[in-house]
Formats: structure tokens, C-alpha cells, sequence
């Protein structure tokens, strides 16, 4: 292989030869400190444009005379000069740039070192995320980061994902943290169409991002003023290096299904159980076998004719296909990064898909010493072919409530029963229906930097975000929309984000030891959203689709909605003699979203930390190498609200087409932004030369003047008002450690554990109870707990079911006897939405040629309620499929058992009660990576500087004691109800994925 | 010199910057108006009660499930609840729990109208013109009583004919609402007076209101429900009287057919007042219970249906309303709410004459008609053979053959005295429970009996 670099070298001599006679060839290798060669290192003749670069081996040869100067150059590694006189050989030792090598950490407005830095910020690479087998670029994140909790709704493949940094700050704002990408903050709002949230981020390619920062304490956070809060999630996409151009390709092709099934009754056993059931509250034996008859449609129940495996049909095996290649490199002016990417993921339920189209260009273009100007530039395309969300009948997962006895599809094989369900027959929808979202996004920026003096440079952005959505949805004749000819709705939205940034960096080092920086400047945002949608009905076809073909326009409608922010901020970090670090920052923030009275609002932040380590008592230990205490406090705010909430309002509402105006809200002048006060301490330490490193921290959040969605009596004619009532705290330990556990040439492993606690609690909340459902707000409680009847199980005696009262005695004892009327039984607080403790753990091993990766994530402490549970596991109260675990109903007196007696259409015990509540702990192997790098002489035969096959697993195994579909499974159309959480319905499992690739860099 | 220079000029760039942000701060709605503005002037006012049969018409009140709850509560053996909703589930087992969300849902839709009919009643000082003042207020305030009787009825026990009714129905407000610090914590008002509010608010509306008022309220639609409100009452010379003006004078008359009374697009001779429903306004929600799955109905098919005791009540086997219902596949489904974007009738002519009849009948008059022959008028438009004689419960039985399914079942009950399979006329469970919402958001509001503490 090193024939044809030879070749290409002896060319490039030949032709520098005719100027140069004297030229001779000069050849040596290029090793580290430990005598590894380093391959690709810049070998240039100074002042000329003649050079080479070092192969895989470390090894060059160069043509240069006598008197000439070569450079070798390579980024981490302090470069060298090396004059010839009368070598041939010259074997060069390139020394480790301790500076360059400290990790840097992308803050607001700028980056900082690692070492350096007084707050927490959780810094995650490229190489942890890329390769994981999920178009959603926030489920990479999972178990990475300590604090961080993210979870998928459900197992649709553009479903919402929820990020939690540090917890719940917050109860009718928004709980996202803001992302900023590139240094510009983008539009994360959900325009689903039918209440199941899209993920926003599903427009970006995860594998064009090279590190995601995520400022977890204020002292970070403030930068982002009113909107830090909820953490702020730092995206920065990669960069083309000077050097040989890199052109990287990867592929691959994965399987899924879901993670969990459950058992539910086959046709015998269904039989059986809706029979007692029905002879139970006296209907005859020939009433309800007339009933199995009907859903049977002329098929014979009696013996086996018909068992519908409802579940096979909604839950499918899906597939994962991701390709994308990218070229970066550039030269000492220009630098460079260019990717296209294809993703197409088929999801584990029925009709569910994702495709997706990326395009990004970056680009960093030195102008002068002074001056350097660039852009990062990408556009995608997503298509989804989308569901309905979990509470409709045309949900594929709510085809489980249908009775085995029902064919899925008529005597032909094709046509969807329809006939003889219970319910609305989802296949109907793929059938005869067509819900497709388009959404484009353009993501683009571009930026000045001029250094006005050697220490102050001035940096403009100008950020530009557009999320263009178009949702088309048709529903033929045989679909729910029968009645009126098939039924179809357009809707396009386009929410566009203007961004203009300023700022001066001021750096300065002082007297050798004081090092000053501040940056000061401004930002300018602009965010705008129109809609417009159309619907119509009556269709002459099945095959026309389009509103152009519907009888009748049925509603159509526009809107136009804007907010802004203005701010301005400063900081300043200063540090003495690398070992006594200060940094304070100050942010005024502005927004329209906020009443005349409280429109502008001040977020400080302040922190110090000494790096222990340094002082001479430890600066010579061998054990210790870092050892940094650190303390933070700073104040920010969430402005997650609605864009006019401080006003009244009036809306059209028209009336037999006549126009109308009603009140649709109570406004109030006075709402501020709610601000949350964060104090953090922590300690980094690092020993053994950092073979064991890690980071300690212990958090308090105090968030007061919540926005609360408080109800107020319905007697005024409003639900509720928007008011900052309220306070909740948040605390938690946040442990990392990581261990470096083998170091070799030939291989390593190192481990990575992050633990975090999370303790939230209500602290105030004068307007009392906020009941949402099963979910409960209290001073003093964690928010959203689960508030409901205590279920006790049946009766022996009778079968009823059995609840304990929980009602307060004169004496003020608790009365824990047990009642089989609900009515007489208290709610009490049965459990919380949200763990309390989250784990991850990951370990990469090397060795030779293979590399081996994997993380498991645990969450502990939270319960999940199934809303579903009523009619899923109800002893048969209707005729809806049951869970096997029915079968253990009551019987006959004596009969122990937590299953009251089957009572068809007669409520025996399928109220909201803790029977459908349950402890939901589980440790999951969230993703596995094993790949096999081919050995270099061997690829170089094919002109490939790298090839690496690999498999990844994601969500391979799941260890818990749940019962329900899956521990990280939720109903997805409370999505915008921050206190309705932790409630599953007909939700669906996520996907469990097995994925091939191969990475090839030519 | 020149550093200086630059800095000058970026402080200068960014100032200007500044400057011509701030002012963007200041961002109007594009989709709605403020209160000043939308009670200026008489157009807006106008559209504000237009907006009030909007709300009043919606899905979880008078477009059906204000019915629902009636019909289903009122039930014994003749009807079938086969739908997916667990709140009819409840209201048909008389098993209702006070976070129910429809109860929750009559609450607050009767309180929006309630407080949109403030808000106009406390502005007509914006109207010039007299006769459309009158008429704004008398619209308003038969919206405004049309929410009270129906709370009045669902959350507090019956009417003690004669007076007395101290029990609890729910809280008056009449003052306008626009502002957070002008909400209240009100208790629960007795029946007695939420009724004299009612009554007093229809006679008002009655004297104010024109002759005829398109698909509004009219004078008439006011009489015909204060009909209503006095036969409630037991006050049967107040409800004949009421019931006969508008047979009289109202110019309303019985559709030719039983079958023509319902499933219009418009309104019919017969309807006083109707819900308007169009495809692209309003959703007509006794049909989404009602009807069969392809008729628009819901998976029940219907969600409601109609069991074979009911037919009972039928004593001619050619009475066209004994023919007024087709089968699908989860039963019998009655066919008045058949079409999904019909009107709803509201106040029907019908209900006028049985209510005149029932009234003459109990006070052995004959004021307007004779009840014999108010009754098979009745009858001959459905084609039932007339009677010689009748009896009360002759009248009683017209009323269901005429009205079932209509909202008049639990009502009819109570006023009757009548059961509910095991349950009494005025068992604590044939009473809606005070919503959970608003008893934790309202620490004033007493719980009914039987629903805890």
C-alpha cells in the first residue's frame, strides 16, 4: 500500500525537482512520547508550499536541500522546527501540547478549559453518541450525563422526548431545556397535528454533531437568563481540520421490535372469562354466546375458528437504515465540513415511519490574522407517515381492547373487519387513510470575528432557524369518517427564528499569574409562527385525496403568532495563578411574552473555585493529579409560557356562521418570569494520573414565583388564571466517576458511572391542591404525585371490590378499614411520576483491532399509572380483550384474590384506583457497540485509510419488575400537561434495535 | 487612535441595535381582542352574545350531553350505555364519582355562559338604539336562565312543590367577570332561590325580547321555557298559561309529520328554539351517542341504545314514533338523531302541548284546548289511534312516546315522584355530585349528600 503514496510522492518530487537540483530525499518516522508513531502529521518545507504528511506508521520522506527548514505539525502536539544540514534520517519526537490537550467546554459565548471552569457542565463527545441506532438525537443522551433524565414518550419514531436537567423546576411552564446550536438558540416547539408530539429535534443528523455540552447550574446557566432554568443543551456540529481531506462514509442496516409484549386472553380463555362474566349480572347463556357469534362474523368461536393475536398485528418488526457521508479538511485559510445523510426508520408500529434527507455545509474561512468569518449551514427533509395518537381507536395499540373472537380482516384477507368488532378496526386506517407530515428545517448562521487588539475580539452572529411543517391526513370511505364520505385536513405551519448576536471578548493575561476575561454583548430574538389549515369532506374516490376533491369545506383557518426576547449579558472569569478561579455573570433579559409591569428581569450568577491540586502541599503527589473544589450560585429564569399570558382575551367563536366573540382567558399585568435560585458545590478530583477521575456535586434549586395555571373557581366563568403563586425545591447528588482501568498499546477500557438523586418537593403553593387527573400538586409532596383511592382486592366474601377508606378519624388516626363503596374512600398520595435516583454506567474496551462499548441506564423511585388498566385488566367489566392476569377473578366466597368478581357493564372495582398504579424501577442496556477495525495494510489495498464494521444493540435488554408494556412507555396526548405525567394509555413499547455498519475513511 | 475608533464604532452599531429592538417588545395578539375592545362598541357586544349560544351550544352541555346525563341518569331497564366512556358509564349505573368529567364539564360550560351573559348584561349601556338593547338583554338573560334551571336541576334535589326548597343547588353569580380580582368564592344558593332567579330572569327576557328573532331566542322561546320551568315547579296553572301563549301567539305549529320534526338542517315549524348545527359549525353530540357508527355516531353503534322494554310504552302498533328507530349492529338506535350535522330541537311546539294539556288536565281546565283533544292532535300526527279518555297517566305516557330521548327522563321523574329501578325520585345518587375541581378550587362549596365529605 505505501507503493502508491510513494508514487504520488515521487511525482510531486519530479515536478518540484526541476526548480530545486540540490533537493535530496529526506525520510524519517514520527513517534509520541511513548515512541507510538502518529500518522498524519504535517511535514512542510518552510516558506514553501512543498510537503507530505505521515503515513499510518509515522513514517515520511520528504525532498528538501541543505539549509532549508522543516516544520512538523500536528494538532495536540507543540510543533517543531528542524533545520538540515547533512541528514538523511531524521526521527522527530512531537511533545503532547498540555494546553491544547486540556478538554475545552463549550459555555454561552464562548468556551472555556475544563480545568478551569466553576460550574457543572456535562460534556459528551461524538465517538459516545454516534452509531446508536434511533433518529432522535436526544435518546443518544440517555445515561451519559449525571442529572440528565431523558425519555422517550413511546415507541413512535418521531415521538416527543422529554429532557429533565436536574429535575421539575417548573409546573405550567415549559420543562425543556433550551438547545442552542452553534450558538444559536432554535425553535423547540411540538406542531404536531393531533395532540401525539413530533419531535422537534428530528431534523437534525446526530452524526453530524461533534460534542453536546449541557449547562446543568446556573453559574452556566445564567448566560441564557430567562430561559437557563431547564438546563441549556449546547450543540456544536463539526469542523473541518486542516489537513489531508477526510472523506468518511457510513452504513447501516439494523432490525427492531418492541421491547415488551404482554400476555392477553386467547379466544378459549376470553370465552370463558366474558361468559361468567356476563351470567354474573344475568344476562342468559344465550344472550351472551349470541354476542361471541356476532363478533365471531359467521366463523365458528365454538371451536377455534377464530383467535385474533390483536397485538401481532399493531406491534411489527421494524427496521433502521442510516447512510451518510461526509468530507472535511481544509487549509491553513479555509476549513471545512460537508454531510449528507439518509435515514429511514420503519417503525415497531404498524404504519409508523420515518424518512429523513440532511444536507450540511460548514465552513471557517481565516480572512487575515484578524478577521475570520464562516458559516454552519444544514437542511433536512423529514417524511412520517404518522398514527393517531394513543387515545383514538385508530391507534394500532388500542386494537388489544378488540376480543380475539373478531377476524382481523373480512373473508377476503384484505379488507379490514369492520363488521364485527367491538371497537373501530385500526387497520382500517392504513387500509383506506394516508397521514403524512412533511417537515423541512433550515438551520443556518453565520459569523464575524475581528480581533479589534491582540486581546479583544468582537464576534457577530446572525442565526436564522425555519421549521417548515406540512401535515396531510385523509381518511377514505371505510374509515371512522364513513358518515360524511372520507374526511381530509391540511395543515402548514411555519415557524421561522431570527437571532443576531454581539459581543466583545476581552482577554488578558496579567503579571504572569492573573488571567482576566470578560465578554460583553448582546442578543436579539425573533421568533414568528403562521399556520394555516384546511379541511373538507365528501370524497368521490378513495384515490383522490387532496382537498381539491372534497365536496364540502368544512373549516379552514390562519393564525399569526410572534414573541421576541432582548437581552443583554456580561461575564468575567479570573483566575490567579491557574489555581484561584472567579467567574460572574449578569443577564437582562426582555420578552413580549411578559405583562407592561414585569417585562425585563435581571439574572446574576456568580461562582469561584480553587484547584487544590496546584498548591505546592500536592502539586508534586503522585496519587493526586487534580483536585478542584467549586461553588456556584446564580439565578435564572423560565419564560415556557404562552406568548400574550399577561392579558385578557377575547376569540372569534362564531355561531351558525354568524360571527361571535368569548373570553378565552384571564389575563393579568403583573406576570413576571419565574425564577429559579441554584446553589451548587462540587469537588472534581483526579487521580493516579487521572486514571480515576471524576466529579462530586450536591444542587439546590429554589424556584419561586412559579407560573401556575392555578384553577380558580368555575363559578367566574374561567378554569384558571396564569399567576406566580408557588415555590418548589430541587436537590440532588450527582456522582461521576471515571476509570481508566487498562492503558496499553495494544488496548484499553476505561468506565464511566454517573448516579444522580433527584428530590423534588412542593414548598409553597398558596391557592392549595392542584388535581390534574391521577396526579396530584401539594405543598410538601413531590410534584405531579399520583393521587388516588386505595385499592384493597376483592371481597372474599362476595367478590366486590374492596378500597380502604384512608378517611380521617375524630382522633385524627388514619381509618384504614375497607369499603366496597368508592365514594367513601379518600384519595391519598401513592406515588411519584418521577424517579428519585438515575444511573448510568458505561464501559469501552479496546483491544487491537476491536472496540467494544456499552451503557446501561437506571432510573429508580417513580411509579406509572395505566389510565388503560380499566378496560385492559378490568375483570371483564366490558368487552374489551383482558390481561391473562384476570383470570385469577373472584369466584366464589372464600376466593383470594386481587381480582374482584367479573360483573359485566357493572363497575366492580375499574375506578382510579392504586390497582392500575405501579413501580416502574428498571435497569435497561440501553446500547451495545462491538466493532472490528480491518488492519491497515490490509484496507490501504483498496485505498481506504479505515475500515470498521460494527454492530449496535439499543434497548437490548430491560431488567424490571413492570408489568405494563414498558417502564419508559407513557401516553402521549398529555404531552402538554406538565402535571398530567406518569399515566400510560394504549401506549407503545420502544424499539429494541439491532443494527449493522460499517465506517469506511478513505 | 484607530482601536479607539472601532470601539466607537461597534458601541455606536450596537446601541442602534438596541434601540430598534426595544419597541419590538411590544407585540399585539393577531387572533384576539381585549376586553376594552371587545365590549366598546354594540357590533363586538353583539358578537359576544352570539358568542354565548357558541359556548351554551357546545358538546358538553346543550349539544347533547346535557341530555346525556338526563337520559341516562333517568334510566332504569331502557336503555343500553355500549360506548367506551366511562362518565355515561357512571350516569347509567348511578355510580358517579365527583371527578367525573362531564359533571365537571355541565359546571363549568354553565358558568362561561353564565359570566358572557354578565359580561353583556353589564355593558348595554353601549347600545343607542332602545329596541336592540332589549333585546340583547333579553337574549342574555334567557341564556342566563336556561344554565341556572338546568344546574338547579342536576345538582340539587327536586322541587318541593309549595315552596320551602332550602336544599342546595348551586352559587348565583351575576356579576360580570373580566378581571382575576373580581372572582369569588360564592357558596351554594338554595334551590328555591336559583329558581326565582330563573323565573325572574325569563319574565325580563319575556317582556323584552321581540316577537320573532331568527334562530335567537325570541319572547316565545322565554315563555316556553319559564313552561317548563313552572311545570317543574308543579305550578300548573303557571305552566299552562306560559305553554298556552305560545301556542297561541308564537305562530309555531306541529310539522306535519313526526318523522319531519327532527334531523333538519334548519329549523322546522315545531322548534321554538334549536341548537343550530352546521358541518362547519358546532357538533351535534346526541348523535355522536345516539346514532349509529354510520350514521357518525360512535363505536358503540350506538353508544346508546334503545332495549326492547322501552317499546312497552306503545299502545298502537301504527304510532309513527314507535317506528322512529333503525337497528345496527350493537342494537336499536332511535332515529331523531340520525343526521350528524341537524339541528338540535330544543323547545319543541310538542312539549308545549303536552305541558298545556298536562296542566289543564291536573287543573280540570280546558284553557286553549281540551286535554282529550290536545292529546290526539298529538296522537293523529303520528298516525296513533285516538283516545276516548285519558287518564293522568295517559298524558304522563304521551309525554315519553313525544319526548323520549329528548333530556326530559330524570326531570320527568323527580317531578313525577317516580323510581329509578330501586332508587327513590330523590335518592342522593339521582343527584350529580358538586365536581372535585371545584370543590378543591372553591373551599365554600358543599359536597352532596352521599359523595363523601
Amino acid at each position: 500500500m505505501k507503493v502508491n503514496h510513494y508514487k504520488l510522492l515521487i511525482l510531486v518530487f519530479f515536478i518540484s525537482s526541476i526548480a530545486l537540483a540540490q533537493q535530496r530525499s529526506i525520510s524519517g518516522t514520527v513517534t509520541d512520547s511513548n515512541g507510538l508513531p502518529i500518522p498524519g502529521v504535517n511535514v512542510i518545507i518552510k516558506n514553501t508550499n512543498r510537503g507530505t504528511q505521515t503515513d499510518f506508521d509515522g513514517v515520511y520522506s520528504v525532498e528538501a536541500a541543505n539549509g532549508e527548514i522543516i516544520m512538523y505539525s500536528f494538532l495536540g502536539y507543540v510543533s517543531q522546527e528542524i533545520s538540515i544540514t547533512s541528514q538523511n534520517k531524521i526521527d522527530v519526537i512531537l511533545k503532547e501540547d498540555v494546553s491544547a490537550l486540556e478538554e475545552v467546554v463549550v459555555v454561552g459565548f464562548g468556551t472555556q478549559s475544563r480545568r478551569k471552569i466553576t460550574a457543572n457542565i456535562a460534556s459528551i463527545s461524538s465517538d459516545k453518541i454516534n452509531e446508536i441506532p434511533t433518529p432522535s438525537l436526544q435518546s443518544t443522551l440517555t445515561g451519559k450525563a449525571a442529572g440528565v433524565q431523558v425519555t422517550q414518550l413511546n415507541g413512535k419514531v418521531e415521538g416527543g422526548v422529554k429532557v429533565r436537567v436536574r429535575g421539575i423546576s417548573t409546573i405550567s411552564s415549559s420543562q425543556e431545556p433550551l438547545y442552542v446550536v452553534d450558538g444559536i438558540p432554535i425553535t423547540n416547539s411540538d406542531e404536531s397535528i393531533n395532540d401525539s408530539p413530533i419531535n422537534p429535534l428530528i431534523a437534525l443528523n446526530p452524526n453530524d454533531i461533534e460534542s453536546i455540552d449541557i449547562l446543568k447550574d446556573a453559574s452556566s446557566a445564567a448566560i441564557y437568563g430567562a430561559r437557563g432554568t431547564n438546563g441549556v443543551i449546547i450543540i456544536t456540529t463539526k469542523q473541518g481540520k486542516q489537513g489531508k481531506t477526510k472523506v468518511s462514509l457510513n452504513s447501516s442496516y439494523g432490525i427492531s421490535s418492541a421491547t415488551n409484549t404482554r400476555d392477553w386472553l386467547n379466544a378459549e380463555q376470553y370465552v370463558e372469562l366474558v361468559t361468567e362474566s356476563a351470567l354474573n349480572v344475568g344476562f342468559t347463556q344465550a344472550g351472551i354466546e349470541g354476542q361471541f357469534d356476532f363478533y365471531a362474523n359467521g366463523l365458528d368461536w365454538r371451536n377455534g375458528d377464530v383467535d385474533t393475536d390483536w397485538q401481532e398485528l399493531a406491534l411489527v418488526d421494524g427496521s433502521v437504515q442510516d447512510f451518510g457521508v461526509s468530507v472535511s479538511g481544509g487549509s491553513e485559510k479555509t476549513r471545512f465540513f460537508m454531510s449528507t445523510a439518509y435515514n429511514n426508520t420503519d417503525g415497531i408500529v404498524r404504519g409508523n415511519q420515518l424518512e429523513r434527507y440532511s444536507f450540511r455545509t460548514n465552513i471557517d474561512h481565516t480572512l487575515s490574522e484578524k478577521f475570520r468569518v464562516g458559516t454552519n449551514s444544514s437542511v433536512s427533509k423529514s417524511i412520517i407517515d404518522r398514527i393517531s395518537n394513543d387515545n383514538a381507536f385508530a391507534t394500532p395499540l388500542q386494537a388489544i381492547a378488540q376480543t380475539p373472537l373478531s377476524p382481523a380482516y373480512l373473508a377476503d384477507g384484505v379488507t379490514p373487519n369492520n363488521e364485527s368488532t367491538e371497537y373501530y378496526n385500526f387497520l382500517t386506517d392504513e387500509f383506506n387513510g394516508n397521514f403524512k407530515t412533511n417537515i423541512w428545517r433550515v438551520l443556518a448562521n453565520v459569523y464575524a470575528e475581528y480581533k479589534i487588539l491582540p486581546e479583544l475580539s468582537f464576534r457577530s452572529e446572525i442565526g436564522y432557524d425555519f421549521l417548515s411543517q406540512v401535515a396531510e391526513r385523509f381518511s377514505g370511505s371505510l374509515t371512522e369518517s364513513a358518515s360524511v364520505g372520507g374526511f381530509g385536513t391540511a395543515n402548514a405551519v411555519q415557524t421561522e427564528k431570527y437571532n443576531l448576536n454581539n459581543y466583545l471578548t476581552y482577554t488578558k493575561r496579567f503579571n504572569e499569574i492573573f488571567d482576566f476575561e470578560t465578554t460583553l454583548g448582546m442578543s436579539y430574538e425573533d421568533s414568528q409562527r403562521r399556520l394555516q389549515f384546511a379541511q373538507g369532506q365528501g370524497f368521490p374516490s378513495d384515490d383522490l385525496q387532496t382537498l381539491n376533491s372534497a365536496a364540502e369545506i368544512t373549516a379552514g383557518g390562519s393564525s399569526r403568532t410572534r414573541f421576541n426576547f432582548l437581552s443583554y449579558f456580561g461575564r468575567t472569569t479570573f483566575s490567579i495563578a491557574d489555581k484561584y478561579l472567579f467567574n460572574a455573570s449578569l443577564r437582562y433579559d426582555g420578552s413580549s411574552r411578559f405583562g407592561d409591569e414585569n417585562r425585563f428581569g435581571w439574572f446574576p450568577a456568580a461562582s469561584v473555585g480553587w484547584i487544590v491540586s496546584e498548591e505546592s502541599f500536592l502539586n508534586s503527589s503522585e496519587v493526586v493529579s487534580l483536585l478542584k473544589l467549586r461553588g456556584s450560585w446564580g439565578i435564572t429564569g423560565n419564560a415556557g409560557i404562552g406568548n400574550f399570558a399577561s392579558l385578557s382575551l377575547f376569540q372569534g367563536t362564531p355561531y351558525n356562521q354568524r360571527a361571535g366573540l368569548a373570553p378565552t382567558q384571564l389575563g393579568n399585568p403583573a406576570l413576571k418570569w419565574e425564577k429559579t435560585t441554584q446553589v451548587d458545590i462540587g469537588l472534581d478530583f483526579g487521580f493516579l494520573n487521572n486514571r480515576i477521575s471524576g466529579e462530586i456535586d450536591y444542587y439546590v434549586k429554589d424556584t419561586d414565583d412559579l407560573l401556575l395555571n392555578e384553577p380558580v373557581p368555575g363559578t367566574s366563568g374561567f378554569p384558571n388564571i396564569t399567576r406566580n403563586v408557588g415555590e418548589m425545591k430541587n436537590r440532588g447528588f450527582e456522582f461521576i466517576i471515571n476509570t481508566k482501568n487498562i492503558v496499553s498499546a495494544d488496548g484499553s477500557w476505561s468506565t464511566s458511572l454517573n448516579l444522580s438523586t433527584i428530590d423534588n418537593e412542593v414548598t409553597k403553593l398558596p391557592g392549595g391542591d392542584i388535581i390534574a387527573g391521577r396526579n396530584i400538586v401539594r405543598e410538601g409532596e413531590t410534584v405531579s404525585s399520583f393521587y388516588v383511592v386505595e385499592f384493597a382486592g376483592a371481597d372474599p366474601a362476595n367478590g366486590d371490590a374492596l378500597f380502604i377508606r384512608n378517611t380521617v378519624n375524630a382522633d385524627g388516626t388514619i381509618d384504614r378499614s375497607t369499603t366496597n363503596n368508592f365514594n367513601e374512600a379518600d384519595r391519598i398520595i401513592a406515588g411519584s411520576p418521577y424517579p428519585d435516583f438515575i444511573a448510568g454506567l458505561t464501559n469501552n474496551i479496546s483491544y487491537k483491532g476491536i472496540d467494544f462499548a456499552f451503557t446501561f441506564q437506571g432510573e429508580w423511585g417513580a411509579s406509572l399509572y395505566n389510565n388503560g388498566g380499566r378496560f385492559q385488566s378490568g375483570n371483564a367489566r366490558f368487552f374489551d380483550n383482558q390481561t391473562t392476569d384476570q383470570l385469577r377473578r373472584w369466584q366464589q366466597p372464600g376466593d383470594i384474590t386481587d381480582v374482584p368478581q367479573a360483573r359485566l357493564f357493572a363497575t366492580n372495582g375499574q375506578q382510579a384506583s392504586t390497582r392500575y398504579l405501579q413501580e416502574s424501577d428498571f435497569i435497561r442496556l440501553r446500547n451495545l457497540t462491538l466493532g472490528y477495525t480491518i488492519p491497515q495494510d490490509v484496507t490501504k489495498k483498496f485505498y481506504m485509510e479505515r475500515v470498521r464494521i460494527y454492530f449496535t444493540g439499543f434497548n437490548l435488554l430491560t431488567f424490571t419488575d413492570y408489568d405494563g408494556y414498558d417502564p419508559e412507555s407513557t401516553a402521549d396526548f398529555n404531552g402538554d400537561s406538565n402535571i398530567q405525567v406518569g399515566e400510560t394509555f394504549y401506549s407503545a413499547p420502544p424499539a429494541k434495535t439491532y443494527t449493522l455498519g460499517i465506517n469506511i475513511d478513505f | 487612535m484607530k482601536t479607539l475608533k472601532y470601539i466607537k464604532f461597534i458601541v455606536i452599531v450596537l446601541a442602534i441595535s438596541f434601540i430598534g429592538c426595544e419597541d419590538n417588545l411590544e407585540l399585539a395578539p393577531e387572533q384576539s381582542l381585549l376586553p376594552e375592545v371587545a365590549t366598546s362598541n354594540p357590533a363586538n357586544l353583539q358578537n359576544i352574545l352570539t358568542g354565548i349560544y357558541d359556548e351554551a351550544g357546545q358538546t358538553v352541555s346543550y349539544g347533547g350531553q346535557i341530555n346525556l346525563a338526563s337520559e341516562l341518569l333517568g334510566n332504569d331497564t331502557d336503555l343500553s350505555w355500549n360506548g367506551t366512556f366511562e362518565q355515561p358509564a357512571q350516569l347509567i349505573e348511578k355510580q358517579l364519582v365527583p371527578d367525573n368529567t362531564f359533571v365537571r364539564d355541565y359546571w363549568l360550560n354553565a358558568y362561561e355562559v353564565n359570566n358572557q351573559a354578565n359580561i353583556v348584561l353589564a355593558n348595554l349601556d353601549v347600545f343607542e338604539d332602545e329596541s336592540e338593547r332589549n333585546r340583547v338583554e333579553g337574549e342574555a338573560k334567557f341564556l342566563r336562565a336556561l344554565v341556572y334551571f338546568d344546574l338547579a336541576r342536576l345538582f340539587g334535589q327536586s322541587y318541593n312543590v309549595g315552596g320551602g326548597n332550602s336544599q342546595l343547588a348551586a352559587p348565583i353569580v351575576l356579576e360580570a367577570i373580566l378581571n382575576p380580582s373580581d372572582i369569588t368564592s360564592p357558596s351554594r344558593s338554595s334551590v328555591e332561590d336559583v329558581y326565582s332567579q330563573v323565573i325572574s330572569d325569563l319574565l325580563s327576557a319575556y317582556s323584552l325580547l321581540p316577537d320573532s328573532n331568527g334562530v335567537f331566542a325570541d319572547k316565545y322561546a322565554a315563555q316556553a321555557l319559564l313552561a317548563r320551568v313552572y311545570l317543574q315547579q308543579g305550578n300548573f296553572a303557571g305552566a299552562r298559561d306560559a305553554a298556552n301563549d305560545v301556542l297561541q301567539n308564537s305562530g309555531h305549529s306541529l310539522t306535519a309529520t313526526y318523522d319531519a320534526a327532527f334531523n333538519n338542517d334548519g329549523n322546522s315549524s315545531e322548534d321554538i328554539f334549536a341548537w343550530q348545527i352546521t358541518s362547519q359549525d358546532g357538533v351535534n353530540q346526541m348523535n355522536t351517542f345516539w346514532a349509529g357508527q354510520a350514521f357518525g355516531g360512535r363505536s358503540g353503534n350506538p353508544d346508546v341504545s334503545v332495549n326492547s322494554s322501552f317499546f312497552d310504552i306503545f299502545d298502537d302498533a301504527n304510532d309513527d314514533r314507535s317506528q322512529f328507530f333503525y337497528t345496527t349492529s350493537g342494537g336499536t338506535a332511535t332515529t331523531k338523531w340520525q343526521s350528524q350535522f341537524a339541528n338540535i330541537p330544543f323547545l319543541r311546539i310538542a312539549e308545549m302541548h303536552l305541558i298545556r294539556a298536562e296542566a289543564n288536565f291536573r287543573l280540570t281546565t280546558a284553557i286553549g284546548l281540551d286535554p282529550l283533544a290536545e292529546i290526539n292532535a298529538l296522537r293523529s300526527r303520528s298516525n296513533a289511534v285516538a283516545l276516548g279518555s285519558i287518564t293522568l297517566q295517559d298524558v304522563i305516557d304521551e309525554r315519553i312516546r313525544e319526548l323520549s330521548f329528548e333530556g326530559f327522563g330524570l326531570h320527568d321523574i323527580k317531578r313525577l315522584e317516580g323510581t329509578v329501578g330501586p332508587l327513590n325520585y330523590d335518592d342522593d345518587f339521582l343527584v350529580l355530585p358538586v365536581p372535585q375541581r371545584e370543590r378543591d378550587a372553591n373551599p365554600n362549596l358543599m359536597q352532596n349528600q352521599g359523595y363523601g365529605s
